[in-house]
Order: C-alpha cells, then structure tokens, then sequence
C-alpha cells in the first residue's frame, strides 16, 4: 500500500501511471505479510468469496478429490464454449444439422469448440456426480450443511437436465432418438407423465417444438436457475462453516465481537456471529492457512489440470455426429444418452419402475438423507467405521446404477438384447 | 505441485499450439496454390496471370437453390480446377471434369459448353457426398455416418467388405440423373429403367409399394427407399433378405449381379418427392391406384396365359419349365383346384390358405376371371411312370427329395409339408389316412387333392413308395383307441368356457393364447403346432380325429397323450367345443365379409 504523497506535476504522474492504475485495480501489492494476505483476500471481488483463512484440511487433495472445483471449471468451458458456439447455431430443424456440419467443416476452430462443449458436459454430470459420492462418503451433509447437501441433489438435477437439453441440439439421430428415448421415460410418471412430455416437446413426438424448447431451456432457463444454485450453494459453504473437516477437541462457540489486529489503523467489526464450532475467528490457535496463496495455487491448479485434459480430449476425439434424423428409420438399439442408461435399462424391466418409481425413490431418498442420519460421528473422514451402515447402502445403490449404465451402453445390442461387446 | 502445475500449463499450451496449426494450415490451401502456380505457367495472357498473381486461398462455395432444399457445395475449394479445361490431364484433385457429348455437352467454336453448369447443380445434386465439408473423409461421405457417400466412388468401411468391391462404377450416379430424368425410357439412365422393369418382372411390386408404380403391402413401402438407405444396405437387401430381418419371408432371389446392380440403382433413385415433380405430383401418385395394364385385343384363357407372363406369378410359382421356387407348382392346377377355390384363393389367398405368404395382388375381376380360366385349362394329367418318379414330379418340391419334409420351397409353406421320414407318426396312423390325404389334399394347407390326377392305383403305389423309401420302419399293428365318433359333450355356452379355461390352461405353451399355433415355445417344436385358427383345417377334421390328437397325443410331434396328463374324456370335449366354436365365429365372420 503506498501511502505516500505523490509527487506534484504531469511527469510524474505520466511516471506513476502504470502502478497507480495497477493499485487502484487490486488495491493490494503482492502481500507478503498476514494481514495483507488477509487484506488480498478481503477487497478482491473476485477472491472475496474466499474466506480469508481455510483449514488445512480443506486443502488435502485426498480428501476433496477437488471434485467440486472440477465441475466448477467445467462449468465455466461450457458456458464459454456454449457461448462462442451459439454464434454458429440455429434451433431449426432444416438447419441445425447444416450448422453441425459447417462446425466441423469450414468454421474455424469450430469442431474443437464442440468437441470441448461435448467432453465437458459428460465430464461435468460424471464430476458432479462423483463430488456428491465424496460428499455422501466423508459424511459432510451432516450438520449444519443438510440443507447445502440438498441443493447440491438439485444442482446434480439441473446438470443431467442441461446435458439433456444439450443432447437434442445437433438434430442428428443420435441426439434425435435419445431424446425420443428419454422424454418416453419421462411419459410413464402416472397421472401427469403424458402431460409432462407434452409440455417438454411442444408436440407428441420430437420435432421442430422440442427443439426450441430444448434450446431455450439449454441456453437461458437452466444455466440461470444453475448458476443461482451455485451461488447459494457457494454462500452456504462460507456460512456453515467451510468444507467438512473431523470433529476436533470441543470448542466452544465464539461470539465474534473480537477486533482483528488492535492498534491498526483498520478496524474489522464483525456485523453479526458466526455459529458452529468450524470457524475461528482471531488470533486462536488453529490449523488455518491464509486462503492466499495456499487454496488459490490449489484451484489454480485444478483449473489448469481440468483445462488441459479437456484440450488433449478435445484433440483426440470428434464429438460424435451422426445421420441427420430421419425420423421412420430409428437406429436398433435407439440409446439414450450414457447417463440415462441405466434408466433405460431398468425401463425394459418395468417401464413405471425403472423410468419413475425407483429414479423418484432415489431423488427422494438423496434429498432427505440428511434428516433421517441425524448421527454426528464420522464427519470428515473416507468411509469412517461408525458410517459403514450409511456408506455401504449408499454404495450398493451407486455400484447398482454403474452397473445399470454399463450392461445398457456396452452389452444391449438390436432390440435391447444382451451382446457381448468382446 | 507447482512442477505439476507448470506441466499441466505446457499441456495447455502444446495443445493450443496442435490446434492453431491445425485449424490455420489446410490441405485445401495446398491445393488452391498449386492450381494458382500451374494456372500461372499455363497463361500467356499477362492479365489474367496478374489476376492469379492477386488470389489467395479461400473457401470457395456453390450455392444451389433449383434443385429440392438449398444445398451448399464447397467441393470447388480442393477441385478447384473443375471448370478449367487445361487441367484434363491433371491428378485429382486439380482435374478438370471431363466433357460428354452424352452428357448434353456441346463443343462450340472449339470450346467446349457444359449443359450441367456448375454454378446452378454444384456437384453434389448428381454425385452425392457431403457438399459442406472440406475434409476428404468428411465431403466424400467416408464417413460412417453420412447416408450419401460420393455415388460410385466411395464405398464406407462399415459395408459389407463382399458387397463393397461391387457397390463402385458410375453407373450409380444414374440413381441422382433420375431425380429430374424421369422418363421410363432416357437414355442416360439405363441402369434405373432396367430396374424398374426387373421391378415389375420379378414381381417386386407384389409385395411392395412404390408411390406411383405399385401396390403391395406385404413388404416395406420403397417409396422412399433411395433416401433411407445406402446402396450396402439395399444390396444386402435384395441378395440377403433375411440378413436385416431374420423374419423376413421375402424369397431369395438368386439374381444375376447385373440385375441387382439394376435393382439398387432403380430403389435409390426413389427418394420420395424427386426434382422434377411437384409435391402435388408427390400427392397425387401417392393416392392414385396403379393402373393395371391389360393386354389389348386377347381373351378368356389366352389373356390368363399371357397375364401369368405379365405379371411374372412364376417368379414364385412352377409352371413348365419357368420355376420361381418359393410357391407350389401350378402345372396340374386344372386337376387339383376348382374355380371357386382359385378365385377365392385370388381376392384372398388367406381365406383358403390361412397361414399362406402369398400376396392378395389388387388386379381386376377380370384378370383373375382369366387366370382362372387358363389355369383350369391344365388339365393333363402327369404320364405314368414308376411311383419313384412320381413323387419326384408332384411331390419332391414340398415333402423334399428325402422325403423329410424339406423341399424347395417347403420354408414358405405354413404348416410345412410332413416329414414324411418320421416313423413315430408314418406308423401311428392308419393307411386309409394317407390315402385321404393324397386323394383329397388337406384343406387349409398347401396339400392339394391329387384324385383327379393320380388313379387310385397310382396313389397306393406312391404311397408305397413313401413307405418303404421314407419311413423304412415296417408298419405295426394299430392297438385299437377308445374313441368317440362324435364329441358326446353338447356344445353350449358352459362347456366352451370351460373348454376355454383348460385351453389357457394346458394348451397355450405351444397352440399360443389365441390358439394360431405360435405359443413360446412354438418356436423350437417341430413339426410346428397346429394353428387352431386355421377354419377350413379344422372344419375338415371330425371329432374322433381331434379327440385322438388330444387323447393319445400325435406320435412323431411334441403333441404328448393327455390322457397320461389327467384330462378326462369330458374334458377334452369341452376343449373340442372350444376349438369349434372359435372357428364358427371366425368363419360366419368371413362369409358374411364374402
């Protein structure tokens, strides 16, 4: 922080132009004590959604996986890829599959665009999915984040539902009869099914409705209601009390009406309290480190390892584009998208059970799990013993839905018979 | 961690590096300045060589609007030279289209005019592939999933690697000429008339419908067959039947490679609503009955005869020396069928023949009056000969040279011709049976009645003959079966349902829930189980033969003894009743429909 008088006169301030104008953007210099790290942290607005400390388990590779942050950084690849590419698309049918082919034929850069948007969109509902399996696992939707736990079920609602959306644009026949596929799922709800699908497709089957539909949904309705969620689901880490860590010696709860570094010019004056027993706030010993630059390096990190293995994905294979849809010619199998493959499968056992009952039971029972495991113990950790009931049912569950999505994308062949695909 | 960071920063950036070179420095251009260079050495005119001096490379495009939706054929950016007669001697892709008087191309003042400019058809409106992309693999439809590779040239690698070699030759463009070139007889299209006429011959339109050219709806609609399929699949199609659909009855046709050629040809120049007609047109030949084309001026039995050529009836039937082999011979029609039964059998073959493949074909009163006439003119009866030779010229082509019951054209016969080997059943019948059988056919089947052309004697020694070079096994002594004449049960309301109850109950595994013969495990039995349906089968059957089947079981078949199963003497009564009364509904049903 410079806070000397500048010098008078035009020179100098032609001089000083590049630091002033690099200070007034960041405020800060590069901090190289505490309460400058602090300071960094706190008059950021793009770093002021960290706390300013983070417990030093929240950095453990091993314990987040950085799941989370890797679907984050998917998330921002598709929005920025989604946004170039809707440059080049139309929601028609007479012309999205042209527009397909001019992407990968003569826009430039345009078959590497899908293919990142492709590759980042299974990427991020097999990440999202994965975070909440390391969630569930370390037993982190305990109090006080049950309620962070649900909108995390939801967001992994919104995720598949957008990768849906998605899936129906390049009006090919792949994305043609899967969604053919995966809105006839949605048709067995009872009672308002028909109805549902009705008002998905805009038509009884799939058409020229349906996708614009889709494309709305897939552009304007759920990346906003997405990143809405995100942003509550953000917020309420900060306020419960960061990331999930093991239960530590009993502290108490601390009413913060301490004053952070007295004798300072600044004064920090805590408008309210912070509850739990997960925050420290002051001068208390703990296992805190500065949020800069210990978790930035770590996201910086995880931003470059996700970025790059989607680039060398993107390098190495095509997003898949099929015939143009011809609608009296279905492939045999007609597939829905991987995700919903073990929805599929199970709907050739019992078209309510497999497409509604059992998915409907499993949403339920993820949204109020963490008000029927009301324990505490094993908060914090991989498959804590005093969690082997939980874990193992919610294992059995997910092992059973890989298996599901494995046996419908590599072993149904023509008319959902079992092939080997060895 | 910071080394892991900063290689994962070089992934990043050796990545960005592949994709900018990649996406910047096209072959394209490479063949763009190569044509530039070689243009330049070529002209003597400082002018023009100023002119390709100032071009650089650029993605060159035709847009065609005359020719069905807008296409867009950017196939001019790598054959950049099609249109410049100094390249005809180059390497593709700088050569120039070649120039045919036959194409309507005329030569001017030394200058050669094209009749097919490319500015209005780009390239894509006769030679298929994908006019969008700028990679070979993509533009030539190599690509697996591009349904229109370039036509005669560019064979997939998902096709049949046996069908492949042949699926190549310019004669596969005649499919595209056909789109505006729609007279049956242009001369620029040989291969596509061709196949219209072996379309016809070969009795195609008998089971399928081409909007326009014909009727049938015992096959799929071809009308736009051209547009669904690629030429593999067509090919396959028409030389493998069964290879898509293994329950496909459509006969193999076992067509020289030439006219298959033809037939492929002929089916992807059907592509619905072709460029030369209007979709009213489109409309119209699809709501239009096909015209049947009478021969003028010939009469009664003559017309039946030459009818039977028009309509190609041999491509599946025997008649003389023409045999189609996939139906019954008709050389001895006069003797073994009536008038009734043929016209009857005409407007629906299924009304005498319940489970027969044989298209109902929509012809007029009159032509099926004359085939009938001529038909009924066969009378000859066959010489005498020894009953070996006998049974090779009346019976061999369903019951099979070994008498298996595997002739020729036994496959499309429903019920299948008897095994005539099986021992098990030959012996546990009584001899007047067979002879029956021979003498009066049996009625619901394919098995005529012989009476009027084999003498008495004659069917005995056949019979004879079938016994001792069939079956082999010496005939026992029948123990005599305590059998009722007539079902002592009184058929009534209660009885059928009952009848019904133990139907559903024991019978349905093999006869199926609506008693056709095609229960779950009909499928691995044979002989296949009876369909009970079959009316005029089973109205030809009295009760002591059905209460036999039932009680005793058909030895030879998986029809087992009920008797051993606890079904008493009423209950198969009941059941009897059951059987009866579900083809009473169904024939006063089809009467009052005839």
């Amino acid at each position: 922080m410079s806070t000397q008088t500048p010098e008078k006169g035009a020179r100098s301030a032609l001089r000083e132009m590049p630091s002033n104008v690099w200070n007034s953007i960041f405020r800060n210099p590069l901090p190289s004590t505490d309460l400058e790290r602090a300071s960094t942290s706190f008059t950021n607005f793009f770093l002021h959604i960290h706390p300013v400390k983070v417990h030093k388990n929240t950095l453990r590779p091993i314990y987040t996986l950085g799941l989370g942050l890797i679907s984050l950084f998917l998330f921002f690849i598709l929005v920025a890829t989604g946004i170039l590419l809707m440059f080049y698309y139309v929601p028609s049918t007479t012309q999205a599959y042209d527009r397909m082919l001019d992407l990968r034929g003569t826009v430039a850069f345009g078959i590497f665009l899908r293919n990142m948007h492709r590759w980042s969109a299974h990427g991020m509902v097999a990440m999202v999915f994965l975070h909440m399996c390391r969630v569930f696992l370390t037993g982190a939707y305990k109090k006080p984040r049950e309620f962070n736990w649900v909108l995390g079920v939801i967001l992994l609602l919104v995720t598949l539902f957008l990768s849906f959306t998605g899936y129906l644009l390049p009006w090919d026949q792949l994305a043609f009869w899967a969604i053919t596929v995966g809105s006839s799922i949605a048709g067995y709800a009872p009672l308002i099914g028909q109805q549902m699908k009705f008002v998905l497709l805009g038509d009884t089957t799939v058409g020229q409705e349906a996708l614009l539909r889709f494309y709305v949904l897939h552009v304007a309705v759920l990346p906003a209601v997405l990143v809405l969620l995100i942003a509550i689901h953000f917020w309420r880490i900060r306020k419960d009390g960061g990331l999930s860590r093991p239960e530590q010696p009993k502290g108490e709860t601390i009413v913060a009406t301490m004053v952070l570094e007295p004798g300072k010019k600044r004064v920090y004056g805590f408008q309210g309290f912070i509850r739990g027993p997960f925050t420290k706030v002051g001068n208390v010993p703990d296992d805190s480190v500065y949020a800069w630059p210990n978790l930035l390096l770590a996201e910086l990190f995880v931003f470059v390892l996700t970025v790059s293995l989607i680039l060398l994905v993107s390098l190495a294979f095509n997003a898949p584009l099929e015939e143009p849809v011809n609608v009296m010619h279905p492939p045999n199998p007609a597939k829905a998208p991987w995700y919903f493959l073990g929805l599929q499968e199970m709907v050739s056992y019992s078209a309510f059970w497999g497409g509604i009952g059992i998915p409907g039971l499993m949403v339920a029972l993820l949204l109020i799990v963490p008000y029927i495991d009301r324990g505490t113990k094993g908060v914090g950790r991989w498959f804590a013993k005093e969690r082997l009931l939980a874990n193992t049912l919610f294992l059995t569950l997910v092992v059973l839905n890989v298996i599901f999505i494995i046996i419908g994308t590599f072993f149904r062949g023509p008319n959902w018979t079992f092939v080997s695909p060895f | 961690m910071r080394l892991a960071l900063a290689l994962a920063s070089f992934v990043v950036l050796i990545v960005h590096g592949v994709v900018f070179y990649d996406q910047f420095f096209h072959r394209w251009e490479r063949h763009q300045t190569a044509y530039f260079e070689q243009a330049r050495s070529l002209t003597k005119n400082e002018q023009d060589k100023a002119e390709l001096e100032a071009r650089s490379p650029r993605i060159e495009q035709t847009i065609v609007t005359s020719f069905g939706d807008t296409r867009v054929d950017r196939c001019t950016t790598c054959h950049i030279a099609s249109d410049d007669p100094r390249f005809a001697g180059h390497a593709r892709p700088l050569k120039s289209h070649p120039y045919s008087a036959a194409m309507g191309d005329v030569q001017r003042n030394g200058q050669w005019e094209r009749r097919h400019k490319f500015a209005d058809f780009g390239c894509t409106v006769c030679h298929d592939g994908q006019g969008r992309g700028l990679e070979t693999k993509f533009s030539h439809g190599e690509d697996e999933f591009w349904p229109e590779p370039l036509a005669g040239y560019v064979t997939q690698a998902t096709w049949r690697k046996d069908f492949a070699p042949k699926l190549k030759g310019k004669e596969y463009m005649e499919a595209a000429c056909a789109q505006c070139h729609t007279a049956e007889n242009f001369a620029g299209t040989p291969n596509v008339n061709r196949g219209r006429k072996l379309f016809y011959a070969m009795n195609c339109y008998g089971c399928h419908k081409i909007d326009g050219i014909s009727e049938g709806t015992l096959g799929p609609d071809l009308t736009e067959a051209g547009k669904k399929f690629k030429i593999d699949y067509l090919w396959e199609s028409v030389v493998e039947p069964r290879a898509n659909s293994a329950a496909s009855f459509m006969p193999k046709f076992n067509l020289p490679e030439a006219d298959v050629r033809s037939l492929v040809i002929f089916l992807k120049s059907r592509r619905g609503v072709n460029f030369a007609e209007t979709s009213l047109d489109r409309y119209k030949a699809h709501i239009e009955n096909v015209a049947v084309v009478i021969p003028p001026g010939t009469a009664g039995e003559k017309a039946g005869e030459q009818l039977i050529v028009d309509r190609a009836c041999t491509a599946c039937h025997k008649l003389r020396d023409h045999d189609g082999g996939i139906a019954p011979d008709l050389s001895y029609e006069g003797l073994i069928r009536d008038n009734t039964w043929l016209m009857d059998h005409f407007k629906n073959p299924r009304s005498r023949v319940p489970d027969s493949i044989m298209p109902t074909f929509r012809f007029p009163a009159d032509d099926f009056e004359r085939i009938t006439a001529y038909l009924a003119t066969l009378k000859t009866p066959p010489p005498a000969m020894p009953p070996a030779e006998t049974y090779k010229a009346l019976c061999e082509r369903c019951h099979g040279e070994k008498g298996d019951g595997e002739g020729k054209v036994a496959w499309y016969l429903d019920p299948s011709p008897r095994d005539l080997t099986k021992a098990a059943f030959m012996n546990s019948k009584p001899r007047e049976r067979f002879v029956a059988s021979i003498q009066e056919g049996v009625a619901g089947t394919s098995m005529p009645s012989w009476k009027n052309a084999l003498k008495t004697e004659q069917v005995n020694a056949v019979l004879g003959y079938v016994l001792t070079a069939f079956t082999k096994e010496p005939a026992r002594d029948l123990k005599p079966r305590n059998l009722p004449d007539t079902n002592p049960v009184a058929m009534s309301p209660a009885s059928v349902k009952h009848g019904e109850e133990m139907f559903l109950d024991r019978c349905t595994g093999c006869h199926g829930r609506k008693a056709d013969g095609k229960g779950p495990n009909s499928l691995d039995i044979n002989p296949k189980p009876r369909n009970l349906r079959n009316t005029a089968f089973v109205a030809s059957v009295n009760d002591r033969r059905l209460f036999d089947s039932v009680l005793y079981g058909v030895q030879g078949t998986a029809m087992p003894s009920w008797i051993d199963y606890g079904l008493s003497k009423n209950d198969v009564g009941d059941i009897v009743n059951f059987i009866r009364s579900i083809n009473q509904k169904k024939g006063s049903q089809q009467n009052a429909g005839l």
